[in-house]
């Protein structure tokens, strides 16, 4: 019986799953164009999920065991099941590997039972709870009927009871396995996922044969000039089909739950639930099936799931943000990121939610005008005074009036470019800035700032999704940049390092190319002091810790010299449990400050808390949002400093003679080739 | 609020303004929380519409700055897809040209901003524009509370923050205080999308502001305590000494009744305790 | 007979004694001249009539045995308590002056806020004193126009006076029952009258804010003339058809534009110095006509009572402001409804949740610009010193005497700020006369 029976499960199986994967291409093709070179994608794709993405799951060990054992095992045996089964190749050798095939994949499915007896509260529940016990009925019942039919079984087989209950439990497996694959089980994800890495809208943050950066964490611009282009997302068809895709792939493993700085904080923000909430706007229906953790909310102990749909108001395609009351997301929802990007880091799946995050704030800002909190206020600023504090202009450079700072427009070329960004506004900051000249002054560095052709970098304007203000702002500084000659860009601010190197790119008049060289002032300092220019006394203050800027780590990957730099001033840094890519954010990012929606607790609080943990009396940080921010927690343990306060506290300066002996400095080059 | 009640035709004059900081063209703020009130009109009489008009040259910085007031549309039919320029020369008087315009298609509310943020900044023409109209006109505008029927209902700001109720006749001419309500966030979409209308208009050029002298506003001096003291050395100390009090006086180990003497003295002093 | 016993006789010896340090009888002699009387020792009038003055009088024998002058004034403050009254007198007399027949008049119309003169108005009488008195020949007069009821300061007498002080020469009160409250279609109505029957040749209003800035330019227009608003300065032109240039503020105060002096004016405060040193007739003067009945489209419905807690912080005047020291929160507000002051906080109170967010004050919050800021028990974050930079008056209460806060106050408190706070409270409420004038200013 089985031999009749299992190829006519096995091929209706497949044909369903078919039509339903027709029917899900056909919900992300809602989505806008987007420029994906398919074939290339394809060709690309087992290289990224094996190599890319599995260094990400491998950060958790047991799991990506787990995996390997479970995936692998589902992979070899379906495709061995539908030769053996299906096509009726009884060839022992296929046999055999599918028996083994399903046997690794049984023995995976109990380790994902296990982690499912008592989950961790980042773990969706729902189907998901049901994926173990399916995967077992599958890769079981594979098993058994494989063994009976190469008849390996010691007792007859042919009882009937018996091989019905094993044609049950394989076609419940081939229903979640591979029906719900394409018409939206648990098993959605490897559909997705798969396509999703090879069709993914950053192709270049995977790692290539011939080495590339695996990083790409600067913003997607928006064509301003075409008035066909929605500014920013209203509705879910305003993505663009990869990105419906890529909410498609998520496993709603909560990964990015547990890293996300607001969610901890209390604000009404869960990574992985906006993520199904769009995949929610992308099919259809309410959040009601959501069986994760809500958005948090202050007083109650979350967002009530259920109440948030599209349909809301009569259309599948309506806003996702309403303009009053409830849609399928709540404006404090998105406004609550610091863009910190730790739930893109920590995500398995590769999907970008600072992406979808600033998209839809790019709605709100441009379209709506709602930015929330001073957000209008600040974004006024920029326009009229190029800087989000509104003051004017001309006194940018007043902190400096003693130092008499080399201005580009007298000097026209120097080998680095010092970039104050608005930190030259702030009292505090004007420390660090201080420092930072003093240290360059110290080793002899050819440098010259823009003074007040400076303007602000356009960070917190992009972030808030005013890319207009962007943009203009973008175009003049790099309408400034180009009437100069450096080498290359330091500046102590991590956004506008990242800005300026990794989102000016695509502005760049016609006929310009290649990328500004911004170095941040840790890398410039940790380079000088390999150099030979720079000599330190040793540290006799109290235990240190460092704070990771999200702009300088995950944003820029620079984990490395802020603490060569500490190492070299004779630090022995005392890490945070939360450090390197891992580090949590100060809450100063992406506009959070400003627009301050309300969580339970501050995220800077969380962090000094992270601080003291350490016991350190002293976190070096090297960001002036984060210093801000952590400096503004009362009644910390620990002070906060500057990587470059630090460094200029500790100089020994040289005498001058070896200073003027670093005039003969490399001849200056164009700083774009 | 009946609902057969007509919706109110409301004008909204607009100018360009100046930042205080920098002096780039912008919507001004004045003109711009004008038009955040009659917005809120909406809220008395549903089917009101708002007319935006301006007067004045056509440039690329001022159609910039106009804009901003189209971005302050929300959703379609409140009017704002359209902003009437009527264009002037350079240096004409924009007050024939406004008072033609809104004596032709007479609205039953003016709104506008105390004073124009460039130029004469006199905020005559509010005046100026009532009187030519026979409308009344109400200044310092910060709220409306009611209308009905042809009377309005609205809140008048005084110094320090005190409010005056005031009933107007309508059609009136209104001025809006700097304590109105700030304008809504002026949004880059509806701006781009916004029409800007020229209409040619009356051209009266302004002929005695271009015989005057304009340069960038001076510092005042400020003006020296008198003191008509017999003393010389007093008129000398008044004339030369540092003002009383200041310095950083530093009260320590006292009681809190000498602390609050203190404190009740200097702000007795500044004129607050009033 | 007596006559020698009134004559002051002159010894010439003892003089020279007296002049002469080094004479051994030196100190004696002084000491008999000292003890004549108070200032007879130190200056005296000479044969001439001219005033001497003995140098060596003044000052005492400092610890080493060399004399000492203080010229601080201490001594001399001491001294002229005792003995010297008789320069006092009459520093306060006033030269009269009456025009009769002026040639023209300048007509003020002053903003009156409580019915009495601002410092505004007063300047603005200033002004208007300089345009009358420009030419000795011709004098013209200074007419003031009131309205309504403007004798709350102690009677018609007292008010006269006021007026007299300030310059004015001709009063004209319009009064009616239709001239209380906000009127100013009446006010309008009235000033038309004064310009068909009198026709002065200026006409003067205060640039303010209480009413002079709208009732000017509604006369402007009513009149048909252009006027110069902010006016803050007038000089002499001989070119210009008034025979005066006007300085005036344009642009929101970013512009001064120079012009003649047009026949309406609104003028800033200290536009003028004030009338100081005269003292006019402020005679009354009455319309042959009074003004018609104008109709009226504006009703005022009265003033409408505002807490001062909800004033936007950016326009506040008078902040109490409150931080981490603050304990006592229901305190803390009772005193701000006292003093009638905004309230404010520092970033760490708005997180607490004590404040809302927009009662912030700094960098991050609202920068304010308020004449007196009162910091209770904040340490003063350099953001929040940055926020206050534009306060006239900064007022710390604190514990901590080394923070920042203490620095940077103009009156600085050491001490529990809850009960600092209770005392002050106290203080308000035993003195009545200061919430009484609380009220009354809010009538105004």
């Amino acid at each position: 019986m089985p031999e009749t029976l299992l190829p006519i499960l096995i091929f209706s199986a497949l044909a369903l799953a078919v039509i339903g994967a027709w029917r899900r291409i056909r919900l992300w093709r809602q989505g806008r164009p987007a420029e994906v070179d398919l074939l290339q994608g394809l060709a690309a794709m087992p290289r990224r999920y094996l190599v890319d993405l599995h260094h990400v799951v491998a950060r958790d060990r047991a799991m990506s065991h787990t995996h390997v054992a479970t995936a692998g095992g589902f992979v070899a045996a379906a495709v061995l099941m539908i030769l053996v089964h299906g096509l009726g190749w009884t060839n022992p050798l296929l046999g055999g590997g599918l028996l083994v095939a399903s046997a690794t994949m049984f023995v995976g499915s109990l380790f994902v039972a296990k982690r499912r007896c008592d989950p961790p509260a980042r773990l969706s529940r729902g189907p998901w709870m049901r994926l173990p016990k399916s995967l077992m009925a599958f890769s079981g019942g594979v098993f058994l009927i494989t063994l009976s039919t190469l008849g390996l079984l010691p007792v007859e087989a042919g009882h009937w009871l018996a091989a019905l209950v094993l044609a049950g439990l394989v076609t419940w497996g081939l229903g979640e396995l591979f029906l719900g694959m394409t018409w939206g089980g648990p098993m959605k994800h490897a559909f997705a996922g798969a396509l999703h890495l090879a069709f993914h809208r950053r192709p270049e943050r995977f790692s290539a044969k011939g080495g590339g950066t695996g990083r790409s964490t600067g913003l997607k611009a928006l064509d301003l000039d075409d008035t066909a282009v929605p500014l920013g997302v209203e509705t879910p068809g305003d993505f663009t089909w990869n990105q419906l895709l890529g909410f498609d792939a998520c496993v709603q493993c909560g990964r990015c739950e547990v890293a996300c700085p607001a969610f901890a904080a209390g604000q009404p923000l869960n990574p992985k639930k906006l993520i199904q909430d769009m995949v929610v706007g992308m099919a259809g229906g309410s959040d009601a099936n959501y069986a994760g953790s809500a958005y948090p909310s202050p007083g109650l102990g979350g967002k009530p799931v259920g109440e948030h749909s599209l349909e809301r108001y009569g259309s599948p395609h309506g806003p996702i943000v309403a303009r009053e009351g409830t849609a399928l997301v709540d404006a404090g929802t998105l406004w609550s990121c610091t863009t910190c990007r730790a739930c893109v880091e920590e995500c398995p799946m590769m999907i970008e939610h600072v992406d979808a995050i600033v998209d839809m704030r790019r709605f709100l800002t441009l379209e709506r005008g709602n930015t929330p909190g001073k957000g209008a206020e600040v974004l006024d600023n920029l326009i009229a005074t190029d800087n989000p504090g509104g003051f004017d202009p001309g006194s940018r450079l007043h902190w400096a009036a003693d130092l008499d700072l080399p201005l580009m427009a007298d000097v026209q070329q120097a080998e680095v470019l010092l970039w104050l960004g608005d930190g030259a506004f702030d009292m505090r900051n004007q420390r660090t800035l201080r420092a930072l000249v003093k240290i360059l002054r110290a080793a002899g560095v050819d440098f010259a700032v823009l003074g007040t052709e400076e303007r602000d970098s356009g960070d917190v304007a992009r972030r808030l999704g005013d890319e207009a203000t962007f943009q203009s702002l973008a175009r003049r500084n790099i309408a400034t940049l180009s009437k100069y000659r450096f080498q290359r860009i330091v500046t102590c601010d991590p956004h506008s390092f990242h800005v300026l190197g990794n989102e000016y790119g695509d502005f760049y008049p016609q006929g310009r190319d290649g990328r500004y060289d911004v170095a941040h002032h840790s890398t410039f300092i940790s380079e000088l002091h390999e150099g030979g220019r720079l000599t330190f006394r040793p540290w006799k203050g109290g235990s240190v810790t460092y704070h990771d800027p999200c702009y300088l780590g995950r944003y820029n990957g620079e984990y490395e010299a802020p603490r060569k730099v500490l190492a070299a001033l004779g630090i022995q840094v005392a890490e945070m449990a939360r450090s390197g890519f891992r580090s949590r954010c100060c809450g100063g990012g992406g506009g959070a400050p400003i627009t301050d929606i309300p969580g339970k607790q501050r995220i800077p609080d969380m962090r000094m808390n992270d601080v003291k943990e350490t016991g350190a009396e002293l976190v070096a940080v090297g960001c002036p949002q984060c210093t801000a921010m952590l400096e503004g927690v009362v009644d910390a343990g620990a002070e906060v400093r500057d990587i470059a306060e630090l460094v200029a506290e500790a100089l020994v300066e040289h005498s001058t003679t070896q200073g003027t002996v670093r005039a003969s400095r490399p001849a200056t080059e164009e700083a774009i080739p | 609020m009946q609902p057969e009640s007509r919706g109110l035709e409301v004008a909204v004059l607009v100018s360009v303004g100046r930042h205080p900081v920098t002096g780039r063209a912008r919507r001004a703020d004045q003109d711009a929380r004008g038009l955040e009130l009659a917005l809120s009109l909406a809220a008395f009489r549903p089917d009101s519409r708002v007319r935006l008009l301006h007067a004045g040259q056509r440039d690329d910085d001022n159609e910039t700055a106009l804009r901003g007031y189209l971005g302050m549309a929300r959703g379609v039919g409140t009017g704002l897809e359209r902003l009437t320029l009527l264009e002037q020369p350079e240096g004409a008087d924009v007050v024939p040209a406004l008072a033609e315009r809104l004596a032709a298609t007479p609205p039953q509310l003016v709104v506008t901003g105390a004073r124009a943020e460039q130029g004469e900044g006199s905020g005559l023409l509010p005046y100026v524009l009532a009187e030519r109209l026979g409308w009344p006109l109400v200044n310092g505008l910060v709220e409306v509370e009611s209308i009905e029927d042809d009377r309005m209902t609205l809140l008048q700001a005084l110094p320090r923050g005190q409010r005056r109720r005031i009933q107007v006749r309508l059609p009136a001419v209104v001025t809006v205080d700097g304590a109105a309500a700030p304008a809504r966030q002026s949004a880059f979409g509806p701006a781009r999308r916004g029409s800007i209308k020229v209409e040619a208009a009356l051209a009266v050029p302004d002929e005695a502001f271009a015989g005057w002298t304009l340069s960038p506003a001076r510092k005042r001096p400020r003006r020296l305590k008198i003191v008509k003291s017999a003393s010389a050395r007093d008129r000398f100390k008044a004339a030369a000494g540092k003002a009383q009090g200041g310095g950083g006086q530093l009260l320590t180990d006292v009681t809190p009744e000498q602390a609050a003497e203190a404190i009740l003295r200097l702000l007795e002093e500044e004129g607050v305790m009033r | 007979m007596n006559r020698e016993i009134d004559t002051i006789r002159r010894d010439p010896r003892r003089e020279w004694i007296a002049r002469n340090r080094l004479h051994p009888e030196h100190l004696g002699v002084l000491a008999e001249l000292g003890r004549q009387g108070a200032s007879a020792a130190t200056e005296w009038m000479g044969p001439n009539g001219v005033i001497r003055k003995n140098p060596h009088a003044p000052g005492f024998t400092g610890p080493n045995g060399l004399k000492r002058i203080d010229r601080s004034g201490v001594q001399q403050a001491a001294a002229a308590g005792r003995g010297a009254g008789h320069r006092m007198v009459a520093a306060d007399e006033r030269r009269r002056v009456t025009i009769e027949a002026p040639a023209f008049l300048v007509a003020v119309v002053p903003d009156m806020p409580g019915g009495r003169l601002s410092s505004h108005d007063r300047d603005l009488l200033g002004l208007a004193r300089q345009l009358a008195d420009a030419d000795p020949a011709r004098p013209c007069a200074v007419l003031a126009v009131a309205f309504g009821e403007h004798n709350r300061e102690g009677g018609g007498e007292l008010k006269e006076q006021a007026f007299a002080e300030a310059g004015v020469d001709r009063l004209l009160t319009i009064e009616g029952d239709g001239h209380t409250g906000f009127v100013p279609e009446a006010w309008l109505a009235g000033l038309v009258a004064v310009e068909r029957e009198l026709a002065p040749r200026h006409w003067l209003l205060p640039d303010s804010a209480l009413g002079g800035a709208d009732l000017g330019r509604r006369l402007a227009a009513r009149l048909g003339e252009r006027p110069a608003t902010g006016v803050w300065q007038v000089d002499a032109d001989a070119t210009a058809p008034s025979g005066w240039r006007c300085t005036a503020r344009g642009a929101v105060d970013r512009l001064d534009i120079q012009r003649p002096l047009p026949r309406v004016v609104l003028a800033l405060a200290e536009c003028a110095e004030p009338v100081s040193e005269t003292r006019h007739a402020a005679e009354a003067m009455t319309l042959s006509q009074s003004p018609p009945e104008a109709l009226s489209r504006i009703e005022d419905l009265g003033q409408v009572a505002v807490d001062p807690a909800g004033v936007a912080l950016a326009e506040a005047e008078f902040i109490l402001s409150a931080g981490n020291g603050v304990k006592d929160w229901e305190g803390f507000h009772h005193a701000a409804r006292m003093l009638g002051a905004t309230e404010g906080a520092s970033r760490v109170a708005v997180d607490d949740g004590f404040m809302p967010r927009d009662r912030q004050v700094g960098a991050t919050g609202t920068w304010v610009t308020a004449r007196v800021y009162v910091a209770v028990g904040i340490s003063g974050a350099i953001q929040h010193l940055q926020g206050i930079q534009g306060c006239d008056k900064v007022v710390a209460i604190n514990r901590d005497s080394g923070c920042d806060m203490i620095k940077r106050a103009d009156l600085a408190v050491i001490g529990d700020s809850s009960s600092i706070l209770a005392a002050l409270v106290d203080v308000l409420e035993r003195d009545p006369a200061l919430t009484r004038k609380g009220e009354k200013q809010d009538a105004a």
